[in-house]
């Protein structure tokens, strides 16, 4: 991730202030800084979102194409993410740099949405063991200030709850050739059950206690986090330690129910926010990203 | 093995049979719950299998392990230090440098012979439980490979990689403050499975899908038993957030179970060379 050079005095300011629970910019250890969200920006891809939040943007575009379904499950569809780390974000990314943050982030997302509880891909099969959907879910990191895990799986939330699958109209077996005809109407389309989608709530152990959403600075303070996936129900899909730094059992478990209380805060809100996004109907105006 | 894209790889379009064998089987919550139950091995749920260790085994390594965790088998190389390739920057602290492989005859589906992304993500987890635990301070600017294969995967390879890695740095003296054990839990409904097969870790990512959602899920817990400290911690599945809880205190439960086997295993390797060393002498 990119580097910040802090001195000492600065770590130390920075964990005072988060063992009195009153952060740098004010906020107590449990809070998000602002976000901003917005979907359905793109005009070339099936579903979009744009995340902003502190000083850190993703955008996310989400394609659907055909392709035969994995033999040993005929019945699912397919669901892939990819994670471009541009060196616009830190010239740290440049090259290969941004690489493994890339294939660490892509993993993790795809462990959160593997469970069929979180993302049921039966809902993408067309015809079993001849024709699926394939979803490309292409996330591109375009300034990096802090806590891109949770950006990015809020990021990706959206832009799987905006996306439009073209109806099928018939698809049927033609002397064992799949046949398959779409609508016509290139507004009729299927949007995906996204009841259940998870989010990433990544927890960063700084002195004695665990914040959620660090700055960039907070995040040079910190030996180990944590990355939870909560649906919104509350149930965990994921969990995945990051960082050098090992943690105690006590303090583990009392991360992983913070964690969940405040994954199941915020997967509301989003919710929600994206709720008031639709109600605004067709013709709202799009802001775009990097404003 | 060098990443050589021009090594041919074998048709890829290959299905296992398998998938054609038990394609009528319907498989229920009922049917996989009563195969967890009962344990084709008759152990218990909190019971790990016979761990077989040998310590120094591959004579070209500065340290090396073998584990056998009943008939999952590991071995574990790691090699001297050496500078950090392609590094501009001084780093104050020494790195790890992690590969997981399993053996293309390992598993049920042949493996390829480059890493995939799997394999790439299990060595980034055995990194993380490694680092913790090595005094990386004490080598500035170098790195240590390790290499981890799988020769014969039957559950819990993951966890099986990690304790060899830790037994193999400890053989190659790099200094360390303790010994990692590494235990996988499988949970299924209400229950817990310590150390799970090959294929009680599949019946528990079986998917199933219905109105209520059951507990299902794998979990592995990497620690450092001696300092109580929890140094890698990797779940996949669904699960409420009480059975994480319990789990934890399962999986250190058992960690401590095993640790002392792993040290008599270190201090027979130690008798054994001081013993050598000594004949030598003679």
């Amino acid at each position: 991730m990119a580097e910040i050079p802090l001195s000492l005095a600065e770590k130390t300011f920075i964990l005072h202030g988060i063992d009195a629970d009153f952060r740098n910019d004010g906020r107590s250890r449990t809070h998000y800084r602002c976000m901003e969200l917005e979907t359905k920006l793109m005009d070339q891809v099936h579903g979009s979102a744009r995340l902003r939040i502190g000083n850190t943007d993703v955008l996310v575009g989400v394609k659907v194409e055909i392709d035969t379904p994995y033999p040993d499950s005929p019945g699912d569809g397919k669901l892939e993410f990819f994670v471009d780390c541009s060196a616009n974000a830190t010239p740290s990314f440049e090259g290969r740099g941004g690489e493994n943050l890339a294939n660490e982030i892509s993993n993790v997302l795809a462990l959160a949405y593997q469970s069929p509880d979180a993302m049921d891909l039966t809902q993408l099969s067309i015809l079993p063991h001849k024709k699926c959907w394939k979803l490309f879910v292409d996330i591109l990191i375009l300034e990096c200030g802090g806590n891109l895990f949770d950006a990015v799986a809020i990021a990706v939330k959206a832009a799987l709850y905006s996306t439009e699958i073209p109806k099928v109209k018939c698809a049927t077996l033609d002397g064992g050739e799949a046949d398959i005809a779409l609508s016509d109407d290139t507004y009729e389309s299927v949007k995906l059950d996204t009841t259940n989608f998870p989010i990433l709530v990544s927890l960063y152990k700084i002195g004695d206690s665990c914040v959620v959403d660090p700055t960039s600075e907070e995040e040079m303070c910190s030996s180990a986090s944590i990355v939870i996936s909560v649906m919104p129900n509350g149930r965990i899909s994921s969990i995945v330690k990051m960082g050098y730094g090992s943690v105690h059992p006590t303090t583990l478990s009392k991360t992983l129910d913070m964690g969940t209380k405040v994954g199941i805060e915020l997967n509301n809100e989003i919710i929600s926010a994206l709720k008031r996004e639709d109600e605004l109907g067709l013709n709202r105006e799009i802001i775009g990203f990097l404003r | 093995m060098p990443n050589d894209s021009k090594r041919i790889n074998g048709p890829d379009a290959t299905v296992p049979y398998s998938i054609y064998t038990n394609l009528n089987s319907e498989s229920s919550e009922l049917l996989i719950k009563n195969q967890l139950q009962f344990r084709v091995d008759k152990r218990k749920h909190n019971e790990f299998r016979k761990m077989f260790i040998r310590i120094g085994v591959v004579s070209q390594a500065k340290g090396s392990a073998y584990v056998e965790m009943g008939q999952t088998r590991v071995i574990c190389s790691v090699f001297d230090p050496r500078e950090i390739p392609n590094k501009a920057q001084y780093s104050t602290q020494g790195e790890l440098f992690c590969e997981f492989k399993f053996a293309p005859f390992a598993s049920c589906k042949r493996k390829g012979h480059q890493q995939d992304a799997e394999e790439k993500e299990y060595s980034l987890i055995m990194q993380r439980a490694l680092e913790p635990a090595v005094c990386r301070h004490e080598f500035p600017n170098f790195q240590v490979d390790i290499y981890a294969l799988v020769l014969d995967n039957d559950g819990s390879a993951l966890s099986t990689a990690i304790m060899a890695a830790s037994l193999a740095l400890a053989n190659a003296s790099v200094p360390m403050f303790g010994i990692v054990t590494a235990v996988t839990v499988v949970i299924y409904d209400d229950l817990f499975i310590i150390d799970p097969t090959y294929k009680e870790e599949a019946l528990c990512l079986k998917t199933i899908k219905k109105l209520k959602p059951v507990n299902h899920g794998i979990i592995m817990q990497a620690m450092l038993s001696q300092h109580d400290q929890i140094s890698e911690f990797f779940l996949t599945g669904s699960m409420d957030i009480n059975f994480v809880n319990s789990s934890i205190d399962i999986l250190s439960k058992t960690s401590n179970e095993i640790y002392p086997v792993l040290q008599e295993a270190l201090r027979k390797s130690i008798l054994k060379m001081i013993k050598k060393k000594n004949q030598q002498e003679k």
